[in-house]
C-alpha cells in the first residue's frame, strides 16, 4: 500500500541529501500502543501531500518510534495518536519525551475518538507530569500555524472538532499541539489512494481542508514561525481581507 | 669662594641674646636720662656705654666666621613642543628646525644654569635625544600635563621653565582663563618663560575638525561635521569637500560631497552619509583648497570609524524548508543581536497546491529584484541555503552580490542540491567570491553519506573551538556533499571530505575566506542541524549547533572572539615616517606567522603587495616570522609608508587570517591647524612672571641666580673669653670711679 501511495508524489527530484532534513511524521509507540491501520497510512499520505503542495521534502515512509529511544531525538518532530487511554509512561519514556521537549521538538497529539476524548486526556495527564511548569494553552486565532502555508480559519481533521486548539508553548514555540479532530483519521489512504475514512459531517471541503492544516502543521515544523515574519504582515493583511 | 662673617659664641641662645640687647637698652636710657637732668659730665654715660657693651662681649664672645663653598647653578627646564604639527613650515625652515636652533642658543644663553631638555606632547614630558627621528611623534601639544609631570616628579624643582613651541597648544587652550594660565606656574614656583618658533600663519585651507555626533553604527545616517579653516591671507570662498569610502580591491566608494562657505576664515559643513559595513572603516575627506594653498597635508583626512552594529541584520534565503532550515533559522531568530529577514521558498512552479485562487495561500512572491538590488547593502550578511539561483531568478543579481561581497558584505553558501553547481552558481560571479572554485562539470552532489574531518586549520580556529569543546574531533554522518572544487588562495578549509578529492587535495567541505572587503563561508553540507538532533549531537545537549553557527556568523562579522590574532599599530601611522603592527595572538604552541600588507582602494587583481621590506629595504611579498612558546606579542615594521589607506592581513600557523585596516596621513590631525599661537605664549609668560621671546632673541633671556652652597664653615673668636673678662671688669672699674668723680655715688 506504500508503496502505491509513493507512486502518487509527483516530485522525483532530490530535494535534500539523503531525507536527513526532510519532513518526517514519525508515529509514537508508547506503552506497547501501535497506530494501526487505516490510520497507520496517515503519516505516509500527509508526507505525499505535502511534497505534492509544496516546495517541501518529506519522508514517504516515516518510521515508528518509541519514547524512551534515544533516535527520538534524531528529528524534531513526531505525532503521537490514538484512541485509548496510554496509561502511565514509564520513567524512560517520561525522560525521554521530557528530553525531544527540550531540545526544541515539536510533538502532535492526535485524538482519533475525540467524542471519547480518554486518548487526549490521558496524553495530558501524563504531559503534566513530564512538564508540569507548561500546562496547555488555547492557541489564539492569529496564531502562525493558521498561515504557515495555507490561510485556514480553524483545525479541522475527520471530524470538525472545537474551533480552537490546545498547545504547549515554551517559549515563543507551540511545542506540544493537542487536537481533538482526528487529524490523521483524514489523511488515512487506501491502497488505491481513496479515503479510509469519511469525514464528520461528511464533505469533500471538510477533508480538504483537514489536508490544508495538515500542511500548516508540516510547514510550522519546518519554517517555525517564519509567516510571523513583519515582511508578511501586509500581504496576509490583505488576503485575509480578500478572503472575508 | 669664600664669605666673611661675624657670629656669637656657640650656646649663646636666641632668649639670651634678646635679654641682653634688652638690658643694653634699659642702660642706655638710664645713661641718657642721667646726663640730662643730673648734668653729669659726658665721659660718665659714655664709660657707662662702654662697660655695657664690654660686658655683653664678654657674654657673647664674638667669633670671625669664615665659609668656604660654591654657587650652584640654577635648574632650568626646557620643555620642548614634540608634535607632529612642528613639521609645518615656518618661513624657510620647518618649526622643527626652528626649535632646534633656540634650542642651542638656550645651551649657549644659559650656560650658567643646569639645563634639562625635555620634550611634551602627550602626557608628561619625557628626555630629549639628540637623535630621536625614529620615535614617533605625537600629535597634541599638551603643555599641562607636561608641567604636572614636572610637579609630581621626584627631587629638585625647577627654578624656572622655557617652552619652546609654536603656541597651537592643544593644553592650556587658546580660551584659557588669566587665572588658569597663572596656575600652572604658580604650582611649580617657577617663571615659564616661552619661545615663539612661529609667528605668522601660512596661507592655508585646511580641515581643521572632523566629528561626528555619537558613535558610527552600520546602517544608520552619520553627520559628519567638518570645521574648514583659511588662513594666512588666502582668499577662500566656496571650497567643494568630498568624502569617500576606502575599500578592498574596489574604487572608493562615494559617501557624500559638498561644498564650504568660508566666512571670516571659517566654515562649517555638516555632511551625513551611511556605513553599511561594521568593523573599522577608513574614510577620506578631501578638501579642494584654492591655488595658493602652502600646506597641502591638511587638505585631505582619512578618519577612521569603528563601526558597530545595533544588531546583525542577516537575509536568510532558503530554496525550500527543511529540517536544515529550520534549525538555521531557529538559530537566528532566538539571537536577540541578530535583526533577521528571511525568505524561503515554499511553493515550486511543479507543486500542486489544490485551491481556486491565491487568495487561499499565505504565500508572497519571492521579492528577488527588491532585495537584491535596493536592500542588499542594508544587510550585513546573507546566507543562500541550497536556492536554485537560475529557478528563482537569482541569477542576474549574482554580480551584485559578488560586489556586495568584496565591498564588505558577509556571505555563507549552504550546501544542498540546489546550492553551489546544483543551484547554477559555477561560473558566476558570485563563485568567484567564494572561498573555494567551483567545477564547471560533473555531478553538482554526491549522496554518499561521509563524516567530516576536521583539518589541522579546522583544530587551530577559534571558529570551531566551541564545537570541538562539546564534540571533540567528531562529526555527525552527512547525507551527501555539494560538489567543490580546491580551496581558493589565501582562504582556509576547517572541513574536509574524507574521501572525494578536489584536484589534488581532499574536497573542502566547510571554507572560510576574504574577498575584497568582505567574507565569505562555503559549507558543502545541508546536515548541520545533525550537530542538534541526532545521537552526537545529543551528546553535546545539542548546544553544538548553536557553537558552530555562532563561530561563523562571529568569523564573518570579524567578532574579535573569532580572530585567531589581536591586531594594532604601535603607534599612529604618519606618512613618511616608520611604523609597525603590533601582533598579539592566542596561547599556544609555536606558529608560523605571515604577514601581508595591501593597498585599499587598489583596483582589484591590482598587485598591491611588496609593501614591506626586508633589512636591506628590498620589497618583500610577504614578512615571515615565528612566534615560540610564551610568546604571545610581536612587533612587525612595517617600514616607511605613503598617504593612504592599508590593510595588515596576518595568517597564525594554519588558523584563518586575521586582518587589519589602517591610514596613513601627512598631517592628520596634528597639522588640522597650521596657525601658529604666540599670544598664548606671550599669555602664559606674562601670568607666571616670565618672559616671550622670539626664537632669534633667545640671547636675551636671562638665566636665575645661582644658589650657594657651603662646603667649609671656620669659627675663630676674636679675643679669648678671658681678655673679653678683664676688659669687662676693667670698665666696670673704671665707670664706677667716674661715676665718683662725678658725685654721682
Amino acid at each position: 500500500m506504500l508503496t502505491g501511495l509513493a507512486a502518487l508524489a509527483t516530485t522525483t527530484q532530490a530535494h535534500a541529501f539523503g531525507d536527513v532534513g526532510a519532513f518526517n511524521p514519525r508515529v509514537i509507540v508508547a506503552g506497547g500502543k501501535r497506530l494501526v491501520a487505516p490510520r497507520s497510512s496517515a503519516p505516509s499520505a500527509w508526507s505525499i501531500e505535502l511534497m505534492n503542495r509544496t516546495s517541501a521534502p518529506a519522508r514517504l515512509v516515516p518510521k515508528e518510534i518509541g519514547l524512551d529511544r534515544p533516535e527520538l531525538c534524531s528529528e524534531p518532530f513526531a505525532v503521537w495518536a490514538g484512541s485509548t487511554d496510554v496509561g502511565g509512561l514509564s520513567v524512560a519514556e517520561r525522560r525521554g519525551l521530557a528530553k525531544f521537549i527540550r531540545l526544541g521538538g515539536v510533538l502532535l497529539v492526535d485524538d482519533s475518538d475525540p467524542q471519547n476524548g480518554a486518548f487526549g486526556r490521558s496524553v495530558r495527564r501524563e504531559l503534566l507530569r513530564v512538564l508540569p511548569e507548561a500546562p496547555p494553552v488555547k492557541l489564539d486565532a492569529s496564531h502562525v500555524l493558521y498561515k504557515t502555508f495555507y490561510i485556514v480559519d480553524r483545525p479541522v481533521g475527520r471530524v470538525l472538532g472545537p474551533p480552537t486548539i490546545d498547545a504547549i508553548v515554551r517559549g515563543k514555540n507551540a511545542q506540544v499541539l493537542l487536537l481533538a479532530h482526528d487529524l490523521l483519521g483524514a489523511l488515512a489512504r487506501e491502497g488505491d489512494g481513496s479515503s479510509s475514512l469519511p469525514t464528520e459531517p461528511s464533505s469533500y471541503e471538510q477533508r480538504q481542508h483537514a489536508i490544508r492544516f495538515a500542511v500548516n502543521i508540516a510547514m510550522y515544523v519546518l519554517c517555525s514561525d517564519y509567516k510571523d515574519d513583519q515582511v508578511h504582515a501586509p500581504f496576509l493583511m490583505r488576503r485575509r481581507a480578500q478572503a472575508r | 669662594m669664600s664669605e666673611r662673617g661675624l657670629s656669637v659664641a656657640d650656646g649663646v641662645s636666641g632668649a639670651l641674646l634678646v635679654t641682653l640687647a634688652a638690658l643694653l637698652l634699659c642702660w642706655l636710657v638710664l645713661a641718657i636720662w642721667e646726663g640730662r637732668t643730673r648734668r653729669a659730665p659726658s665721659w660718665v654715660p659714655l664709660s657707662g656705654v662702654l662697660s655695657a657693651l664690654l660686658l655683653a662681649g664678654a657674654v657673647l664672645r664674638p667669633t670671625l666666621v669664615t665659609t668656604r663653598g660654591t654657587d650652584l647653578f640654577p635648574k632650568v627646564v626646557v620643555l620642548m613642543d614634540r608634535s607632529w604639527r612642528l613639521g609645518l613650515k615656518a618661513g624657510e625652515r620647518t618649526r622643527d628646525d626652528v626649535a632646534q636652533a633656540a634650542l642651542g642658543d638656550l645651551r649657549k644663553q644659559l650656560k650658567q644654569s643646569r639645563l634639562e631638555v625635555l620634550g611634551f606632547g602627550e602626557g608628561p614630558a619625557a628626555p630629549l635625544v639628540d637623535d630621536d627621528s625614529a620615535a614617533p611623534r605625537p600629535t597634541d601639544s599638551d603643555l599641562t600635563s607636561a608641567l604636572r609631570g614636572l610637579l609630581e616628579a621626584p627631587g629638585e624643582r625647577p627654578k624656572s621653565i622655557v617652552v619652546v613651541s609654536d603656541g597651537r597648544l592643544s593644553s592650556p587652550s587658546e580660551s584659557s582663563t588669566p587665572e588658569a594660565l597663572r596656575a600652572l606656574g604658580e604650582r611649580l614656583g617657577a617663571p615659564i618663560n616661552t619661545i615663539r618658533v612661529a609667528e605668522s600663519s601660512p596661507p592655508d585651507a585646511s580641515i581643521r575638525r572632523a566629528a561626528t555626533a555619537g558613535a558610527a553604527v552600520a546602517h544608520q545616517k552619520l553627520a559628519l561635521e567638518l570645521t574648514i579653516g583659511c588662513s594666512g591671507g588666502l582668499a577662500c570662498n566656496e571650497l567643494p569637500v568630498t568624502v569617500e569610502e576606502l575599500l578592498h580591491g574596489e574604487p572608493p566608494a562615494l559617501l557624500a560631497q559638498g561644498s564650504a562657505k568660508v566666512l571670516g576664515g571659517v566654515a562649517t559643513v555638516e555632511l551625513p552619509f551611511t556605513l553599511d559595513r561594521a568593523g573599522r572603516r577608513l574614510v577620506r575627506v578631501k578638501l579642494q583648497a584654492p591655488d595658493g594653498d602652502r600646506v597641502p597635508e591638511n587638505d585631505t583626512r582619512i578618519l577612521t570609524f569603528d563601526v558597530t552594529r545595533e544588531r546583525v541584520r542577516v537575509l536568510h534565503v532558503a530554496g525550500r524548508p527543511t529540517y536544515d532550515v529550520r534549525a538555521l533559522r531557529m538559530w537566528l531568530k532566538a539571537d536577540e543581536s541578530i535583526d533577521l529577514i528571511a525568505f524561503f521558498i515554499l511553493r515550486t512552479n511543479t507543486d500542486s497546491t489544490q485551491v481556486s485562487d491565491d487568495s487561499e495561500l499565505s504565500l508572497i512572491p519571492f521579492p528577488v529584484d527588491e532585495l537584491f538590488t535596493e536592500h542588499l547593502p542594508s544587510f550585513d550578511a546573507v546566507i543562500l541555503q541550497d536556492i536554485d539561483a537560475v529557478e528563482y531568478k537569482l541569477e542576474r543579481h549574482l554580480p551584485a552580490l559578488a560586489r556586495y561581497v568584496r565591498a564588505g558584505g558577509g556571505l555563507i553558501m549552504v550546501g544542498g542540491p540546489s546550492a553551489f553547481m546544483g543551484g547554477g552558481y559555477a561560473g558566476s560571479p558570485l563563485a568567484e567570491v567564494l572561498p573555494i572554485t567551483l567545477p564547471e562539470q560533473g555531478p553538482p552532489f554526491d549522496m554518499a553519506p561521509f563524516e567530516p574531518r576536521i583539518t589541522d586549520a579546522g583544530r587551530a580556529a577559534p571558529t570551531l573551538r566551541g564545537v570541538r569543546e562539546l564534540l571533540g574531533d567528531r562529526l555527525p554522518l552527512m547525507q551527501g556533499s555539494s560538489t567543490l572544487g580546491p580551496a581558493r588562495p589565501g582562504s582556509i578549509v576547517l572541513w574536509e571530505h574524507p574521501d572525494r578529492r578536489a584536484g589534488a587535495s581532499a574536497m573542502p567541505m566547510l571554507s572560510l575566506g576574504e574577498s575584497g572587503d568582505g567574507r565569505s563561508i562555503a559549507l558543502g553540507v545541508d546536515g548541520t542541524h545533525l550537530l542538534e538532533w541526532s545521537e552526537l549531537g545529543e551528546r553535546g545537549a545539542g548546544r553544538a549547533y548553536g557553537a558552530l553557527w555562532e563561530g561563523l556568523v562571529g568569523w564573518l562579522m570579524r567578532d574579535p572572539r573569532y580572530e585567531s590574532a589581536r591586531l594594532e599599530l604601535t603607534h599612529e601611522c604618519r606618512a613618511g615616517a616608520p611604523v609597525a603592527l603590533s601582533i598579539t595572538r592566542l596561547p599556544g604552541a609555536a606558529v608560523d606567522v605571515k604577514v601581508t600588507l595591501q593597498r585599499l582602494g587598489g583596483l582589484r587583481g591590482e598587485p598591491t603587495l611588496g609593501l614591506l621590506t626586508s633589512k636591506g629595504g628590498q620589497p618583500l611579498p610577504e614578512k615571515q616570522l615565528r612566534m615560540e612558546g610564551s610568546v604571545e606579542t610581536v612587533t612587525v615594521p612595517l617600514g616607511v609608508l605613503d598617504e593612504d589607506g592599508y590593510s595588515a592581513t596576518v595568517r597564525i600557523g594554519s588558523a584563518p587570517p586575521a586582518r587589519f585596516d589602517f591610514a596613513c596621513e601627512r598631517g592628520g590631525p596634528a597639522f588640522a591647524d597650521s596657525r601658529p599661537d604666540p599670544q598664548l605664549l606671550e599669555r602664559i609668560a606674562e601670568q607666571t612672571g616670565g618672559v616671550s621671546l622670539g626664537a632669534r632673541d633667545v640671547a636675551t633671556l636671562k638665566a636665575p641666580p645661582a644658589t650657594r652652597v657651603a662646603s667649609q664653615r671656620v669659627s675663630a673668636p676674636l679675643l679669648p673669653a678671658w681678655l673679653w673678662a678683664l676688659l669687662a671688669a676693667v670698665s666696670i672699674g673704671a665707670h664706677w670711679y667716674a661715676r665718683r668723680r662725678a658725685g654721682l655715688l
